[in-house]
């Protein structure tokens, strides 16, 4: 039984009940194709991601499995899944990433591997090298890219269940028992655990001490990035960081770019390409990461259909610029004045960012990294596989 | 869990192994006691959010001062800077072993959580998590510095044993230890392991004497009065006797296996060792 299917079957414990909620912050695919024409959402706009992504997942060979075989096999994942079961009913995030890992698993879940192989595709073999031959070739790529795809999706999901642990002494009477907080923490800590001593051995086995380097030095940055997600008091004061968008670019590096950048050099260094083929694959791993992370944060400015009720994080890009524009205490203005006792009307907030310069310049801006990451992708030999990576930039820098 | 003496011990303790044979320690040794000093501080701040620690070592635990999300993610953060450091030692030999410990500390956190209903399976599982939990790290640490010492496997696996018989005898002592000394001692609150519903080895042993202690175990103590009970049902057995017995078997075993290398003072010292370990009062 192979990980589609097993992750299939978790909806049954998690109690499917209605579409699940999505935070702002996981990348969801459906809200990217639909940024709509200005007339409407197109109806091809929903195929047009799908269609940009199963025809890459052809190009590659077979749809990106999640984990390697052995970790699938083990007790530890059945004792996950029945333990998260036992969260149905609370409000412990660890639900929702579950719920969402489920339910993405359909729209390519594995962005990020599928772009690690698309890319060690791209690049193809290095010219002849002997201590290639003795990898296994399968679709052209080498079994140890796809390994190393899978270790880059096991890293990302670790982080993303390890976000979502709660503090506990900020919990109120709305978060629900105690005790189910506590439990939740358990097995999100356990899970991502599981999940990261799963990308070590890994990587082990890849017997390439660069690869290791980098891919734990990924690992680092990611930790930071998501770090500074979480000091933000955007939640409880309403107020933005008082950081500029150089600042907000550093920091999403670090939570975004880093491990996508750092995977796709990886995957050349374990095709033993030089330094010039292995930066290129750094920048469009870099530079796509950074147009998607800057895509996603644009959804709440650019989709049609908005209900007022859906907030959007105060430290995105659209947000950040509009602040640089406006200088800090003009926006803090705006924020207090959108405030009605005490709570944020976010629908009358994002009119007046819309009514600023954020939300065309982190469109430009979103556009400049697809730029960048187009540049990068020319220094590979036309192919599918190249066409897929560009496709996949115009995907995410569609606005019109 | 360790005191960091007895990690300092035992970072010099693999030193010395290789002194038997080239007379320095070399950079990537050292190395090594520091990585496997980095991965055991992960896990146990991990373990102490997982717990819901308040103290640790005599001092508040990250989690209390910083919170649980911090506390995850610095966990996190310093086996990333462990493995880097792992990494540029260059030796993807050493990679495997010391990547092998985290697996092994995830998978010991996990049979934590689960127990065995069959009594003599119990005691299995008892000694497979002190195993993954304990003594993997300082088994594969002492493994790790004799590969980038000498050439033979040989000398590699008595390392390995040396280390794995130690840490095994050490967590039994903590185990011990746990019901023996009082809180000011350890550091931490005694019954310490019995609050989490922990069954450990003179429990175990207890429970061969006072059965009606089989159904506070399946329920983790999570009944009031459990862990008062269960304390009093161990202290009136031999429990702690027969652990501090196995104890001291684990640490034979340890110097017949260190006893195999050449003799010098560094083996001596490594079998001193073995007597601290069993003579520790906290």
């Amino acid at each position: 039984m192979n990980l589609r299917q097993l992750l299939f079957r978790l909806p049954l414990y998690l109690g499917a009940s209605g579409s699940p909620r999505r935070l702002w912050w996981s990348p969801s695919f459906d809200t990217i194709f639909s940024v709509g024409s200005w007339r409407g959402q197109s109806s091809k706009s929903p195929a047009h991601w799908n269609q940009v992504v199963s025809e890459a997942e052809k190009i590659v060979g077979y749809p990106t499995s999640f984990m390697s075989l052995r970790c699938l096999l083990s007790d530890e994942l059945s004792n996950i899944a029945m333990q998260v079961r036992k969260l149905v009913g609370t409000q412990h995030p660890l639900l929702t990433t579950a719920r969402g890992l489920v339910y993405d698993s359909q729209n390519s879940l594995q962005l990020r591997g599928l772009v690690v192989l698309l890319i060690s595709k791209a690049a193809g073999p290095s010219s002849g090298n002997a201590s290639c031959q003795n990898y296994d070739m399968v679709s052209g790529i080498y079994s140890c890219q796809r390994s190393l795809a899978e270790i880059t999706e096991l890293i990302h999901t670790a982080l993303l269940v390890h976000r979502g642990i709660v503090n506990l002494n900020e919990l109120q009477s709305s978060d629900g028992p105690l005790k189910d907080m506590q439990f939740g923490n358990k097995i999100a800590i356990l899970s991502g655990d599981f999940l990261l001593a799963n990308a070590c051995n890994g990587l082990a086995l890849l017997q390439n001490t660069k690869v290791v380097e980098l891919l734990a030095s990924a690992l680092m940055d990611l930790v930071q990035g998501v770090y500074h997600e979480n000091s933000t008091s955007a939640k409880e004061n309403y107020i933005t960081d008082d950081i500029g968008i150089s600042t907000w670019k550093e920091q999403t590096f670090l939570s975004h770019g880093a491990l996508l950048a750092k995977s796709c050099q990886a995957a050349m260094e374990l095709a033993k390409h030089d330094a010039e083929v292995q930066n290129m694959a750094f920048q469009y791993g870099k530079h796509m990461a950074m147009s998607h992370k800057i895509n996603s944060d644009l959804q709440p400015f650019t989709k049609e259909k908005t209900g007022d009720s859906m907030t959007f994080n105060l430290n995105s890009a659209p947000v950040v610029l509009h602040q640089e524009f406006l200088g800090r205490d003009l926006w803090i203005k705006q924020i207090r004045e959108a405030q009605e006792k005490g709570r944020l009307d976010y629908g009358k907030l994002r009119e007046r960012i819309k009514a600023g310069k954020g939300v065309t310049s982190a469109i430009d801006l979103c556009r400049y990294h697809g730029n960048k990451a187009l540049e990068a992708l020319e220094s590979f030999p036309p192919s599918e596989a190249r066409s897929a990576l560009e496709n996949i930039v115009f995907a995410v820098t569609r606005f019109s | 869990s360790q005191s960091p003496k007895v990690l300092g011990l035992q970072a010099r303790a693999c030193n010395c192994h290789c002194f038997l044979l080239i007379r320095h320690v070399q950079a990537s040794q050292r190395t090594i006691a520091l990585i496997a000093e980095m991965i055991h501080t992960a896990s146990l701040v991990h373990d102490d959010v997982i717990d819901d620690a308040s103290s640790r070592r005599g001092k508040h635990t990250v989690n209390k001062i910083w919170g649980e999300k911090k506390a995850v993610l610095a966990g996190d953060l310093i086996l990333s800077a462990a493995s880097i450091a792992l990494a540029r030692i260059g030796n993807t030999t050493v990679i495997s072993i010391l990547t092998q410990v985290i697996e092994d500390l995830v998978r010991g956190e996990f049979l934590q959580l689960g127990s065995k209903e069959n009594e003599n399976e119990r005691f299995a599982h008892y000694l497979e998590k002190t195993f993954k939990k304990t003594a993997s790290l300082i088994a594969n640490s002492c493994k790790a510095v004799s590969v980038l010492g000498c050439p033979d496997p040989v000398v590699h696996e008595i390392a390995y044993q040396y280390g794995k018989n130690i840490g095994i005898a050490f967590q039994l002592i903590d185990d011990v230890l746990d019901f023996t000394s009082c809180s000011d001692q350890m550091g931490k609150p005694t019954s310490a392991d019995l609050k989490l519903g922990l069954a450990t080895g003179p429990v175990l042993f207890a429970c061969q004497q006072f059965p009606e202690m089989n159904a506070m175990i399946m329920r983790r103590f999570s009944l009031p009065g459990d862990v008062d009970r269960a304390r009093q049902y161990v202290l009136q057995s031999d429990g702690v006797q027969q652990t501090t017995y196995l104890a001291q078997q684990y640490c034979h075993e340890a110097i017949r296996e260190i006893s195999k290398l050449r003799p010098s003072p560094e083996r001596d010292a490594l079998i001193q060792l073995s007597e601290i370990v069993l003579t520790r009062d906290k």
